[in-house]
């Protein structure tokens, strides 16, 4: 913004209004619009106004239209009067615009024309032009830019993606095993003993003894299954001695007893009494409650 | 906790019955070393009336385990060199003619011996291939109009090399299935062929080996045998693994089912229970467990199960996919 102040040449005479003009902005695009705000100083016992003949057709030159006008202000001064007009004009043509004349009309308090004065503010506006108005010939089409600079912009972002994706996968993955790995931890020997309590109810219903001797075989493996991370289901006795030797697992010679007394009696057709059966559910009991915080084997 | 009362003599009989292998096997340790699974194998055979496929590179006392393993036995033992040109009659024998008597009189082929080694039998043609293999299944043999018995016990040990197939005449899978197992051959471990270098890089020689047994002792380690205990919980184990080579899905192998062209067929189950209590005999005990299943379900079943084409893609072999079955059928 930059201000311009103009003084009429009789603003020293006391019969003569002092006339200012401030124009924002000076330096402007074709098309653009410029606040003009002129200044009225005047006797107290008259009224100043803005005219222009026919509108727009006031103006010396077609380089500026006149959009608004308001009058903004009317204050009073020791001995005098002074009136604020603001104009909005748009802009045209290319170059220093000189201001277009204003005629300042003062009325007294009848509403009598006194003085009639055409005012030409000594300021201008610098007015750029959109094109070169020094260009003569048509200049060739240039060709349209590849997206090279756009592709390198959305490689980081591309990347960013699939870099968050995968942390979130990993971190899924890592949480599911941790997950898994807890309620293995916990689970494991808490259902054994479960089943095994379950197991000794039946037991006592009424349950045949062979029949408890193949469920608690069939415990056991879970057991060892779950808590040991080996393949006990499919595996017969002498493969799960063979895993528990390898993994060092203290009193192992306690759980292949109870597997070797469950074969004897699923596949040698041995019969035990129902105390002996009681005795191998306490003796798992005591197994699984004293492998119960042996570490499992690290993957 | 004690056995049945039956099972408990059954288990006394079995271990005064068995004794005679140990001091075969003491005796075929002289002259072997090392291969103690291909010979527990043939005894396994011997124990239960099967035959035995060995499949081995040459040089790897194939013809040695045989032929030892008879001598102990103290029976008859014939080796046939099966070639190309063969024929049915140099085996089984045929019917000559004696100008004297102007009559035609059999004379009986090597065949008529108590353990035959057939060696390298894909190098016969399949006439003289399904001659033996008849021999095998019905125990007889017919010369002319004249049907002759085999004397028992008869075995046979055939050999194959897996390594080269030009003039062999493979062996169909019909006629393969009627040996109870297919054993592998495998090379001995380094202090094994230090060993074997060192004993028979000799002008000495050979240990000879006496005979420790006699076939008596082979028939009454049969009859009990027969006796052994099987709980229908492994009796189910035994068909489920043979089922589980044709239904693979069924067991939750379902990605198995195109690797397999075709399975095992029946046979395959009554050798693998014979082939267990064969083995739990030699483990004195008067019952199967799955051990004694797992123990020789490989060399029953690797003969049996034809891999598919993906299979083969895969370079999966059959051994695989008993390894894999094994896995996934639950042990009872």
């Amino acid at each position: 913004m930059s201000l311009l102040t103009a003084c009429s040449a009789a603003a020293g005479k006391t019969e003569q209004p002092a006339i200012t003009v401030m124009v924002i902005p000076d330096n402007v695009l074709v098309g653009d619009r410029i606040r003009c705000i002129i200044s009225i100083s005047h006797s107290e016992n008259e009224f100043a106004a803005l005219e222009w003949r026919d509108g727009i057709d006031t103006f010396s030159s077609r380089s500026f239209e006149l959009i608004s006008s308001k009058h903004l202000s009317s204050t009073l001064l020791p001995g005098s009067s002074q009136d604020k007009f603001e104009l909005e004009l748009a802009v045209f043509g290319a170059g220093h615009q000189p201001l277009p004349p204003v005629t300042v009309v003062l009325r007294d308090s009848k509403g009598r024309v006194t003085k009639k004065v055409v005012y030409s503010p000594p300021v201008s506006v610098f007015v750029r032009a959109l094109t070169d108005s020094s260009m003569r010939d048509l200049t060739p089409l240039k060709p349209p830019l590849k997206p090279q600079i756009p592709f390198l912009l959305i490689m980081p972002v591309i990347l960013g993606a699939f870099g968050v994706a995968v942390v979130v996968l990993l971190l899924l993955f890592l949480l599911k095993r941790i997950v898994r790995r807890s309620a293995e931890k916990v689970d494991s020997s808490q259902v054994a003993q479960r089943k095994l309590r379950k197991l000794g109810s039946s037991l006592s219903a009424g349950m045949p003894p062979h029949e408890c001797y193949e469920e608690l075989s069939n415990i056991m493996r879970s057991f060892l299954e779950n808590h040991y991370r080996i393949r006990a289901l499919e595996a017969v006795t002498q493969e799960i001695e063979r895993d528990l030797k390898k993994l060092g697992i203290a009193g192992f010679e306690n759980i292949m007893n109870l597997l070797k007394q469950a074969d004897l009696v699923k596949f040698a057709d041995s019969r035990p009494d129902v105390e002996e059966s009681r005795q191998s559910l306490h003796k798992a009991s005591e197994v699984i409650r004293s492998t119960r915080h042996s570490r499992p084997p690290e993957e | 906790m004690q056995l049945a009362v039956e099972l408990e003599e059954l288990g006394t009989q079995i271990i005064e019955a068995s004794s005679f292998l140990e001091h075969a096997e003491k005796e075929l340790s002289l002259r072997i070393i090392g291969q103690r699974d291909v010979i527990r194998r043939v005894f396994i055979a011997m124990l239960v009336n099967g035959h035995i496929l060995l499949e081995g590179v040459p040089g790897l006392a194939k013809t040695l385990i045989v032929s030892t393993f008879a001598a102990a036995m103290n029976l008859k033992f014939q080796r046939i060199q099966f070639t190309p040109d063969m024929l049915p009659a140099d085996l089984v024998g045929t019917m000559i003619y004696n100008p004297k008597d102007l009559e035609f009189y059999p004379r009986k082929g090597p065949v008529f011996a108590n353990v035959i080694l057939a060696d390298e039998i894909n190098r016969s043609p399949a006439k003289v291939q399904s001659a033996l293999l008849e021999a095998m299944q019905e125990r007889q043999v017919t010369i002319g109009s004249q049907t002759f018995p085999l004397q028992e016990p008869f075995i046979v040990l055939a050999t194959q090399n897996p390594i080269e197939h030009e003039g062999t005449y493979l062996l169909p899978e019909a006629q393969v299935d009627r040996f109870m197992m297919k054993v592998i051959v495998d090379y001995p471990s380094y202090d094994e062929e230090l060993e074997i270098m060192l004993r028979s890089a000799t002008n000495a020689s050979k240990v000879p080996v006496k005979p420790v047994v006699q076939s008596d002792d082979i028939f009454r380690a049969r009859a009990l045998i027969d006796r052994i205990y099987v709980d229908p919980r492994v009796q189910r184990y035994i068909v489920d693994l043979v089922v589980a080579t044709r239904k693979p899905a069924q067991f939750g192998m379902a990605e198995l089912e195109t690797m397999i062209e075709y399975g095992a067929s029946p046979r395959a189950s009554i050798f693998l229970l014979l082939a267990a209590k064969a083995h739990a005999f030699l483990q004195h005990r008067p019952y199967i467990t799955p051990e004694d299943v797992k123990a020789i379900v490989y060399d029953t079943l690797r003969h049996r199960i034809r891999p598919g084409y993906e299979a083969e893609a895969d370079n999966m072999k059959p051994s695989d996919i008993i390894r894999l079955i094994l896995q996934h059928v639950q042990v009872p």
